[in-house]
């Protein structure tokens, strides 16, 4: 088993380029939530890049390399298997995170490639979180199968926004 | 100017030159700069005045328009789709759709060549070049490129045309005439969008994945002398007519960066365009327009200034744009 993961990761190094592929046409999704703490609280969730897992429903496992400074990288396993990601930037000012998938995973997320922004402003003495994320089918061909195209990933990527922002706010104002 | 009057020069016989500009400086003086924007997600066609900053037209296309192209005389428009494999030819007076084309696989990138006879069209997927009859849509030609070929730039005074291969990153570079790819420079990651200087000597190209700009001097052998970083995600350049400054439009980051086309260094300021922010063109010498795909905004800028000045709201899904008339086309 551990060899076969050796080998599955090994191959993973050496094929950034087709790992990054994707076709012409990016789909997005937009969900904002109101969270009844101060945007600092929500930000301070945030902010940690590797503890998705601490509050995102769909999240079982993270492993995280790079701390939370751009550069830093995330392994998400989900219920069918495990994605990549890859932090970008973070704006503390603005309380504002940007990552982008790094390693795509079809069967866990059927999209090829996003990048996705969090971004935490003020509202009333609370919090307004919007999550926004840019991405495309996973199968980029133009006969994309049901389950690869981008009906499909416009969902996948919609239930995992909106069940993170849940989640999200469900552990900041358990506190 | 000077540098268009040479450029033009060097491939028009002079009368029509001057008959060109007579006509053009008309246009200019009479009718303010127009401005179409493909709308993705809302399969749309947009003109938009970026002088008084506002929706003059909307022309509806087939599904999934993604890059547009402009006759040199302005009057006809030409749309890909690269998941319907079409492209859509729009007259811009009656505001409709006049033709349609099959193309290809996923034909993407496109501009129009030998004075509006005829297209020239990148294809994603079949990983080519393929020249069109822009009357009739028959293939005329076609040559391979590397793969993913997404922004395309001509320059018929040197019969070349500039591909940037997204996936194998590297830009081809394409004699027009013979159709045949004459040599290829790499890039940084991920080459997307790419722009030429008023005089052709340089070619910038916007590397999404690794967020630079690859500077290249296109005389042979065309080679990469620069890359600087930009941003994250740079979908969108232009050059200013005088050459002297180059607008990026970070996608990622939603900022715009201007660099120094002597110094290649970045100005300070870097304005917010939107939240992901992709083609961008200049209309004039002192102002740029973006769209922000996220937004569903059409954004003005003060390049001098480096502000933005307005915004209008078009059809969902605003990917890429194009200055009518020819000037500032991306």
């Amino acid at each position: 088993m551990l060899q076969q993961l050796a080998l599955a990761f090994s191959l993973l190094l050496f094929a950034p380029v087709a790992a990054l592929a994707h076709g012409p046409t990016p789909q997005r999704a937009d969900e904002t939530i109101v969270i009844a703490a101060p945007p600092e609280a929500v930000w301070a969730e945030l902010v940690k890049f590797g503890d998705i897992g601490a509050w995102h429903p769909l999240v079982k496992k993270v492993t995280a390399t790079g701390g939370d400074a751009a550069g830093a990288e995330r392994v998400l396993t989900l219920e069918k298997g495990e994605v990549t990601e890859g932090l970008d930037e973070t704006d503390p000012a603005a309380r504002r995170l940007s990552y982008r998938l790094l390693k795509e995973n079809a069967e866990a997320i059927p999209v090829s490639f996003y990048t996705q922004t969090i971004e935490v402003k003020p509202e009333g003495s609370g919090s307004e979180v919007s999550w926004g994320a840019r991405f495309y089918r996973a199968d980029t061909t133009n006969e994309p199968p049901e389950d690869r195209n981008d009906e499909a990933a416009i969902a996948a990527m919609n239930d995992f926004i909106k069940q993170g922002l849940e989640g999200l706010k469900a552990k900041v104002t358990a506190k | 100017m000077n540098a268009v009057l040479a450029r033009l020069a060097r491939t028009v016989p002079v009368a029509l030159v001057a008959l060109g500009l007579l006509a053009a400086e008309a246009r200019a003086q009479a009718a303010p700069p127009l401005v179409a924007i493909v709308s993705q997600k809302a399969a749309m066609v947009t003109l938009v005045d970026a002088e008084a900053v506002r929706v003059v037209a909307e022309i509806p296309v087939a599904a999934v328009p993604a890059g547009l192209a402009a006759a040199p005389d302005g009057r006809t428009l030409y749309v890909t789709h690269p998941d319907l494999s079409l492209i859509s030819a729009i007259d811009v007076a009656t505001r409709a759709v006049t033709a349609t084309f099959k193309v290809g696989l996923e034909p993407f990138g496109v501009a129009v060549i030998e004075g509006g006879r005829s297209l020239l069209v990148g294809d994603w997927s079949a990983d080519a070049l393929i020249r069109l009859d822009a009357a009739t849509g028959v293939e005329t030609g076609r040559v391979a490129v590397g793969r993913a070929p997404a922004g395309l730039v001509v320059d018929e005074a040197v019969s070349r045309a500039y591909l940037a291969d997204r996936e194998s990153n590297q830009v081809s570079v394409v004699d027009i005439a013979a159709l045949k790819r004459v040599a290829t420079v790499p890039t940084g990651r991920a080459p997307f969008a790419l722009a030429l200087s008023p005089d052709g000597g340089r070619l910038y190209i916007a590397n999404v994945q690794s967020g630079d700009l690859s500077v290249v001097a296109t005389a042979d052998p065309p080679r990469e002398v620069k890359r600087l970083k930009v941003g994250l995600m740079p979908y969108g350049v232009a050059v200013t007519p005088d050459g002297r400054e180059i607008v990026v439009s970070n996608q990622q980051s939603g900022k715009l960066a201007i660099v120094d086309a002597d110094t290649l260094t970045l100005a300070p300021q870097q304005p917010s365009l939107g939240s992901f922010p992709e083609g961008i063109a200049v209309v004039s010498p002192a102002k740029a327009v973006a769209v922000d795909w996220a937004g569903d905004d059409v954004v003005v800028i003060d390049i001098p200034r480096r502000t933005i000045t307005g915004r209008v709201k078009v059809a969902t899904g605003p990917r890429n744009l194009v200055v009518l008339g020819g000037r500032g086309a991306p």
